[in-house]
């Protein structure tokens, strides 16, 4: 346990330092979701809406910024071990390449929480939004919901974008993409039909769904916990499937030692 | 004469280069993805968000965007070519030679200009086949116009983005920060009235914001009266861009050579 502990704690420290926190990870977390939400705030204004709606406008920026943040922290962290030469090494370790990588996505996620918390604070403290009506046990059970589903999609990532160099170009239809169809800054109803569909297999679209609705004072009832079973049971089939890429990765470079050349 | 065709020899080659590096794609795959994944998808979200503000009519939000293209090249595009002679580490050899350094400079965005022109010639008929864009009423020559001169007027702020990728390691990330601001400043999403009244004098004073402008009217059919001036306006700020850029850049050698410090200024 102990020993755990520490290699967690080890862990997270290297990470932070040298992976999770840059000046990147700095316009991913803050520049950019200021920038959407503030387009989401000027379109509403535009519109004729006296207010906007501040938690997808708002809210779902941090959203953003948390989602993008991991994006371009998992996805990178083993293909920097590749051609940074540590790859080998790891794996050579007494310590599993699985563990490390799980430490290291859960480091990403937590540290990309930041930008939530950054959005929530400028929603109550400038906009004044109220969170009087607000679910907050409901609201932090449907937070870690999606930390749970952002980590499981951070570990499967990692893996995935090991096996091509082409992974760096394969990012840029993966932050997108998923922000665009998991309703980070507008309502899933509002999408297409198809979209709608192609959305539920993204586990943070139903954690997200019940966070605004936790928010917005709705109480927890039997739609709620059903839509974060959901949310978990495919997270859940998405850390499966990382495990299985996680093997083939360990094959790559033990059996046939290739992966360093790919 | 043979200087000069020394000189726009050197011009060719170094756009010839700077092409073959641009954006360090190595695959048709890669520059696919580099110029249109994260544009197109980024406009599909912004589409969203102003229905769900209550646009019915995305066409504002969907041009806004396609006309935004070029900026990838002129902006990301020319300060990534500029950093990447450090990255790569070929910098210190290109400050030392005693190649003339406007055609060395000014080479590398002709192929940016190209390639950003021919994007969005690709763009505007595929968002009118594929998300309906009503351009029935087009006057053709001056959307022309509009757009070869967004795609030089952007190259100013690359060049300039380019000088601060020579001071700063961290460069890309102002760059990057820019390119993001784009969406918000320059009347890509909305018309820039709406935006607060000091961040409508940082949009004037940005070059693509009158070109979109000239570039929507004459998509809804203006004549060059209509637009003139809005084009003679980008044209005049995009070349006091260029011109802070190349100078900026030569302060920059200058004060690199003098230190010896080269690539590492």
């Amino acid at each position: 346990m102990k020993r755990n502990l520490s290699l967690f704690i080890r862990q997270m420290d290297v990470q932070l330092r040298m992976r999770t926190l840059n000046l990147y990870s700095l316009l991913l977390w803050f520049i950019q979701p200021i920038v959407f939400s503030a387009v989401g705030m000027i379109l509403s204004k535009a519109a004729g809406n006296a207010t906007p709606d501040l938690v997808y406008t708002v809210i779902g920026g941090g959203i953003m910024g948390m989602w993008s943040g991991l994006v371009f922290t998992s996805t990178y962290d083993i293909r920097s071990d590749r051609r940074e030469g540590t790859l080998e090494l790891i794996v050579g370790s007494p310590t599993s390449l699985r563990k490390i990588e799980s430490i290291r996505t859960f480091t990403n996620v937590a540290a990309g929480t930041i930008s939530l918390v950054a959005a929530f604070l400028v929603a109550v403290l400038i906009y004044k939004f109220s969170l009087a009506q607000a679910d907050i046990l409901s609201a932090i059970l449907s937070l870690l919901v999606i930390l749970f589903g952002l980590w499981c999609m951070g570990v499967f990532l990692a893996n995935l974008m090991v096996w091509s160099r082409l992974s760096t170009s394969i990012v840029e239809f993966i932050e997108m993409p998923v922000a665009l169809l998991a309703g980070f800054m507008y309502p899933i109803s509002i999408l297409p039909t198809w979209m709608q569909e192609i959305s539920s297999i993204f586990p943070i679209r139903w954690g997200l769904e019940t966070l605004r609705e936790a928010i917005q004072g709705t109480d927890l009832n039997e739609i709620t916990l059903a839509k974060w079973g959901i949310s978990i049971g495919i997270s859940l089939i998405i850390y499966l499937l990382s495990r299985l890429l996680d093997r083939r990765v360990h094959d790559l470079i033990r059996v046939t030692g290739e992966l360093s050349s790919i | 004469m043979r200087t000069v065709i020394r000189i726009v020899r050197l011009y060719f080659i170094q756009a010839w280069f700077s092409y073959r590096s641009l954006f360090a794609w190595s695959t048709p795959f890669n520059y696919f993805a580099s110029k249109f994944g994260f544009p197109f998808f980024s406009m599909l979200l912004f589409m969203f968000m102003g229905k769900f503000a209550g646009f019915t009519d995305p066409t504002f939000i969907i041009i806004g965007n396609i006309l935004l293209l070029p900026s990838l090249n002129g902006v990301s595009g020319i300060s990534q070519t500029v950093g990447g002679e450090r990255q790569f580490g070929a910098l210190s050899y290109l400050l030392a030679s005693p190649a003339p350094r406007a055609p060395l400079f000014l080479g590398r965005a002709f192929f940016h200009i190209l390639d950003g022109l021919i994007t969005l010639l690709v763009a505007l008929p595929v968002a009118v086949f594929l998300l309906g864009m009503d351009i029935s009423s087009i006057n053709l020559g001056p959307v022309l116009v509009c757009v070869i001169t967004l795609c030089i007027t952007t190259n100013g702020i690359g060049f300039i983005m380019g000088t601060v990728t020579l001071l700063s390691r961290d460069g890309w990330m102002i760059t990057s920060s820019l390119s993001i601001a784009f969406y918000m400043l320059i009347g890509v999403n909305f018309p820039v009235e709406h935006l607060p009244s000091f961040l409508q004098r940082v949009a004037y004073g940005l070059p693509m914001t009158r070109g979109i402008m000239a570039a929507r009217l004459a998509l809804s059919g203006a004549r060059w009266n209509v637009i003139a001036p809005l084009i003679g306006g980008e044209i005049v700020v995009g070349l006091i861009y260029i011109i802070i850029g190349y100078a900026s850049f030569r302060i920059v050698e200058r004060a690199s050579m003098r230190s010896g410090l080269l690539d590492t200024i």
